[in-house]
């Protein structure tokens, strides 16, 4: 009954236009990232001469790329590949910036100025430079693409929790649950954090699509994703040499990053606009 | 004064954070520079002796001293795997990239501000609406898939330019400028549709306040109040946004430059990191970082300019 309830004052609260498109979009790229690890309706890494280059039908919707194997596939592959190094990047950049945007906003002091200093040195660093250093570091792959881009995106969350917490940490609330005898700990996660949660979860969608913008330049630069798994990024760097015999697949990939990178900031945008 | 002294030394502390994080980092990674030169079945003396000749030996902190030494003198070291100085080989790639990303910037002022204030002053109307639908979709595009694109339609389907076709800037300038032109608009549009939006709002926000009223009521045109009144006000937020967004466009242009071949600043830093040649990856790190900072300077400067109020509240 709770969750009943939950889910209806969640829809009474949100339900513009653009948090409905944005919700339709993302339910339809989480359904294919989740169809895609089960299954694909052919093997992403088969190969088959004689469709190679074929165009889109009704067997290929997608078309063939140079080694014959099925775009469509290789697309749901890569947007498996994409979401869950996207999900897993913003977890990492979510949660360490929490603790330190909370830690340097609700105690402030010293330590939130030396702080607050390196993270503004790294902000001003363009994040996709940043993961890029990180993985001359690690060597090229996907699990390090995973960390250097999590990295990357700390700093970013990290300044939006610490704005935040300054702020709740001066209202009325926080004072009379100290006097009420709440640890800093409860008060940071349990009174604070439900407060900035909007704030939060739209600053987590922008920072999702980032994520998702920046793997795929680093796959299209070929640090990211290793063949032969499929990558939307990578997959538009090998159709490039190909546009002209087959402008498909360089087409689809593309579209999909766009389709996925659109739904989840019109759902940003309906969420920071009805709170 | 006394504020842009304080900048400049923030500056120096953060080129200097940025530069130390860089040389200790690569300093943290296994692998020796002397053995990778020499190879495995080097006699011990001979790695002794190369590794004494380029400084290894000595502790980490004064060969970071020395190295920011040199660097402030411009000599940023000798690369790993082409045996160059850095600075020979940074020297004539890091024009391409600033003249992309300057070329970019301009697009984007000319594209979004006649834009933001066509839809702010339909605002709500079918003209404004479409424009919106269009502008969250340009949003959504990576500048490397746009950069395919263009080649595709422009390119190959026009031929108004010949992909590849790279002009080098000594040879040929308004040809480089012209090749130039598409990579730019690619980096441009994602920046440009996010200036667009933001700046419509910050339109839409001051088109209610009395001195626009004013300004109509003494007989200026819709135009005439945007760009001589509204905008000047309306481009503050922007003014940071614009700052940040030059950071952007320059890790943009690292990928863009592989779309359309052009060997800028990006190509230089893709292949020394697959050869492992930190010299140079550091090197063009610390230079990035460098104009960063030195834009966000200039956009403090700039702010102070047009908004005399900031002026007051720094200067207390």
């Amino acid at each position: 009954m709770k969750i009943k309830s939950f889910v209806k004052r969640f829809f009474k609260k949100y339900h513009g236009f653009n948090f409905v498109c944005g919700l339709v979009i993302c339910g339809i790229i989480f359904l294919a990232a989740f169809i895609a690890v089960f299954h694909t309706p052919y093997g992403s890494t088969e190969m088959n001469a004689s469709l190679k280059f074929a165009s889109p039908s009704f067997a290929h919707i997608f078309g063939c790329d140079n080694y014959g194997r099925d775009i469509f596939s290789r697309v749901l592959e890569g947007i498996r590949n994409t979401f869950f190094i996207a999900l897993t990047t913003v977890f990492i950049g979510t949660f360490a910036g929490i603790v330190i945007g909370a830690g340097c906003g609700y105690y402030g002091g010293r330590l939130d100025h030396v702080l607050m200093r390196v993270n503004d040195a790294l902000f001003a660093f363009p994040s996709v430079l940043l993961a890029l250093v990180i993985i001359s570091l690690l060597g090229p792959s996907s699990f390090n693409v995973t960390i250097a881009l999590g990295i990357a995106f700390i700093p970013s969350f990290a300044r939006i929790v610490r704005s935040e917490y300054k702020k709740q940490a001066a209202l009325d609330y926080v004072q009379s649950a100290k006097l009420m005898g709440a640890g800093d700990l409860r008060i940071i996660f349990v009174h604070i954090l439900p407060n900035i949660l909007p704030v939060l979860m739209s600053s987590v969608m922008i920072g999702f699509n980032n994520a998702v913008l920046a793997e795929a330049g680093l796959s299209y630069l070929g640090i990211g994703v290793q063949p032969p798994n499929a990558s939307l990024g990578r997959m538009l760097s090998e159709a490039q040499s190909y546009i002209f015999t087959a402008p498909w697949y360089a087409l689809f990939p593309g579209l999909m990053i766009i389709i996925m990178v659109l739904g989840f900031s019109l759902l940003s945008e309906g969420i920071s606009e009805n709170s | 004064m006394k504020y842009y002294i304080k900048k400049i030394l923030y500056l120096l502390a953060t080129l200097i954070g940025v530069s130390f994080l860089v040389y200790a980092a690569f300093e943290i990674i296994p692998g020796d520079p002397a053995l990778s030169k020499l190879g495995t079945d080097a006699t011990p003396e001979a790695l002794a002796a190369l590794r004494h000749e380029m400084g290894l030996d000595r502790p980490f902190i004064v060969r970071y001293l020395s190295w920011l030494v040199e660097c402030f003198k411009g000599n940023f070291g000798i690369s790993l795997s082409y045996n160059r100085p850095v600075i020979a080989m940074i020297g004539d790639k890091l024009p391409i990239t600033i003249t992309l990303t300057v070329l970019s910037m301009v697009f984007t002022i000319l594209i979004s501000v006649p834009t933001a204030v066509l839809m702010a002053k339909y605002a709500k109307r079918t003209l404004d609406r479409t424009f919106y639908v269009a502008d969250q979709v340009f949003m959504a595009v990576p500048s490397f898939f746009l950069g395919i694109l263009l080649t595709y339609v422009f390119g190959m389907v026009l031929h108004w330019f010949k992909p590849g076709g790279y002009i080098s800037y000594s040879k040929d300038f308004p040809g480089f400028i012209a090749y130039l032109i598409m990579p730019s608009v690619a980096i441009a549009v994602p920046k440009c549709a996010m200036s667009v939006k933001l700046l419509r709002a910050s339109i839409l926000e001051e088109a209610d306040k009395e001195y626009v009223r004013t300004a109509y009521s003494r007989g200026n045109s819709t135009m005439q109040v945007m760009y001589r009144h509204v905008l000047k006000n309306a481009m503050i937020p922007l003014v940071t946004f614009w700052g940040m967004a030059v950071a952007d466009m320059i890790a943009g242009s690292i990928v863009v430059e592989q779309v359309f071949g052009i060997p800028g600043l990006g190509r230089i830093l893709l292949t020394s990191i697959s050869n492992r040649d930190y010299p140079v990856v550091e090197a063009v790190i610390v230079l990035i970082a460098f104009v960063v900072c030195v834009m966000s300077l200039i956009v403090d400067i700039l702010y102070k300019r047009i908004d005399p109020r900031m002026k007051r509240t720094d200067e207390d």
